[in-house]
């Protein structure tokens, strides 16, 4: 095995334990795992947002392939003047490799699609957050984002959560016995749970008895819940220990063994000088 | 029966990290010896109906298989991708591939190169990774109306015009059969909102356990074609496929969830006994006025 594929399994076990260190309590350990799994999964999203995205999607649709021996005419040469203006800030004017804006434009796409200067703006709006002074002009880019999320979440809803889901609650008194008796249940569930959300009337007498009958459901459903995300745990947590078992196998040198035995000893000395304040509430 | 009663209160004020060291043991002890802790595992009606809905698929039908899920989730849906791709190249079906999550990638690629090659299959040809596109319900929206407007290249840098598999295949309208594996948001609910739904494409769904609750309405509503719930539903999905494989003259070794099933198994036997010790507990130390530790 290599080196570094050893390193690399000593890194996870190591990451690994210091998360789960989190249950003895709070510890150095756990922080900087935490803080390094935020941090380089931030980047790798915002990384690969960037390549997968922005520069083939939005760049590539401003700025498409062209053919360097043709004439383009004075509006085009002065739009590619703009793409080169960008390659020259990205490259640090020429110090680093041509990449985002590689040369005669991006392949991908035919034709300018002047449309995507929208987007475009609205991101560089986005970024002017940093800038106090024109901080505001990154409401503009909010307010199509929680616009557009809106408008498109609405029609899927709408259709897929709310007519489709009113037709499913419906009984179908054709059926057998079994199955009109749980479209039944279901009906009354769906119902009585509505109630115990209508807050326009004082739950008592005949609503409050319905609400009642609402919140049963309702429990059993978060019930079911909590059943199934501590089922949801117990895989991941197997998952975690399927790899510190088999990153202790004697082709890792024991890299499980080793990193716990040195981890216990090193919490034990943390503890021995942690300062009493620190000390987290007990449950 | 006082001093069951001090029991149960001492054992209801004992520290935490005791339960924490036990949940560990019954979840290790399972994976150390494992002959000791064999259990029979019965497929569900979800779980079955997930089977015959990919089993019914004829050769050649083209399949989107969606990668909505990262490593922290990999023990619960990574399992479900295995024996659904072995299940799908077993019947000679195209893979289409995509990822919500940018996780995905890794997830995709890893288990195309588990199980593509036993099987024979080429890249290009009997499958392709797309790769993953930030945007959640949009990139569904947008492969529903036009695939290119989404994706000009593949997860490997090729035209997607220049890939075999590619070549008739305009948007989602020409694809036989969605498959989401879905750690959550964007995931399952999108690709039934955005796509399923309104193009009236059939889909099944391997999602993690905490997120049952949420897309089973749709199952039970037959807008989505059976549910594998969390590593359970993975391992029942693995021995139907596992199953259907060795009948067919095609040796497939037990699946990872299957493996682990015992371990989650003794791992909820202990929580519902914590659970049911708890309560005695409250109940004890309430009827006695005194306050519970646990």
């Amino acid at each position: 095995m290599d080196y570094m594929d050893i390193f690399g399994v000593w890194l996870s076990v190591f990451l690994t334990l210091s998360i789960f260190s989190y249950l003895y309590k709070d510890n150095p350990f756990y922080k900087a795992a935490e803080h390094l799994y935020i941090g380089i999964s931030a980047g790798y999203v915002a990384v690969i947002s960037f390549w997968q995205q922005i520069q083939p999607n939005l760049f590539g649709r401003l700025w498409p392939r062209i053919d360097a021996n043709a004439d383009m005419g004075m509006f085009k040469s002065a739009w590619y003047f703009v793409y080169e203006i960008l390659n020259w800030v990205s490259t640090l004017g020429g110090w680093l490799d041509r990449s985002i804006f590689p040369a005669n434009g991006i392949k991908g796409f035919d034709g300018i699609s002047w449309i995507y200067i929208i987007p475009f703006m609205l991101g560089i709006f986005m970024l002017l957050r940093l800038v106090p002074r024109l901080g505001w002009l990154a409401r503009w880019a909010i307010a199509y984002i929680v616009g557009m999320a809106a408008g498109l979440r609405f029609y899927g809803f709408l259709n897929s959560d709310v007519l489709m889901q009113v037709k499913a609650a419906t009984v179908d008194f054709s059926g057998d016995w079994w199955s009109i008796f749980n479209g039944l249940i279901l009906l009354i569930g769906t119902l009585s749970g509505l109630v115990y959300f209508f807050f326009s009337k004082e739950q008592t007498g005949i609503v409050g008895k319905i609400s009642k009958i609402g919140i049963y459901f309702l429990m059993i459903k978060f019930g079911a819940s909590f059943g199934f995300a501590v089922m949801g745990r117990i895989s991941l947590l197997i998952g975690r220990f399927d790899d510190l078992i088999v990153s202790n196998s004697p082709q890792n040198y024991y890299a499980t063994l080793w990193i716990l035995s040195a981890m216990i000893v090193l919490l034990g000395i943390w503890a021995f000088f942690d300062k009493p304040e620190t000390e987290e509430l007990t449950v | 029966m006082d001093l069951l009663k001090k029991i149960f209160i001492a054992l209801g004020s004992m520290d935490r990290r005791f339960i924490f060291l036990l949940v560990g043991l019954s979840v290790l002890l399972p994976k150390l010896y494992p002959d000791l802790f064999t259990l029979p595992i019965k497929a569900s009606s979800h779980s079955q109906r997930v089977f015959d809905e990919i089993d019914a698929l004829k050769e050649d039908s083209k399949v989107l298989v969606s990668f909505e899920y990262g490593p922290s989730t990999k023990p619960e849906i990574h399992p479900s991708a295995i024996a659904l791709l072995n299940h799908l190249f077993s019947k000679n079906i195209k893979v289409y591939a995509v990822a919500l999550w940018p996780d995905g990638n890794f997830m995709a690629t890893e288990a195309f190169s588990q199980v593509a090659d036993g099987y024979g299959k080429k890249y290009g040809v009997d499958y392709v990774n797309l790769g993953y596109k930030p945007g959640g319900e949009a990139v569904v929206k947008g492969l529903a109306s036009d695939i290119r407007t989404m994706y000009t290249v593949d997860l490997l840098g090729n035209d997607i015009d220049s890939i075999e598999m590619m070549k008739d295949v305009k948007n989602l309208l020409d694809l036989d059969f969605i498959f989401s594996l879905s750690a959550g948001y964007p995931g399952s609910k999108e690709w039934v909102q955005f796509a399923c739904d309104p193009l009236g494409i059939p889909m099944s769904t391997g999602c993690t356990s905490i997120q049952v609750t949420d897309i089973i309405p749709y199952v039970e509503n037959d807008q989505i074609k059976g549910i594998l719930s969390g590593m359970p539903g993975a391992a029942e999905y693995e021995q139907l496929v596992q199953d259907a494989l060795n009948e067919r003259g095609i040796v497939v070794s037990p699946g990872k969830a299957s493996i682990n099933m015992a371990a989650q198994s003794m791992a909820h036997v202990v929580i519902v006994l914590l659970i049911i010790l708890g309560n005695i507990t409250y109940y004890l130390t309430r009827k006695s006025g005194k306050k519970g530790g646990m």
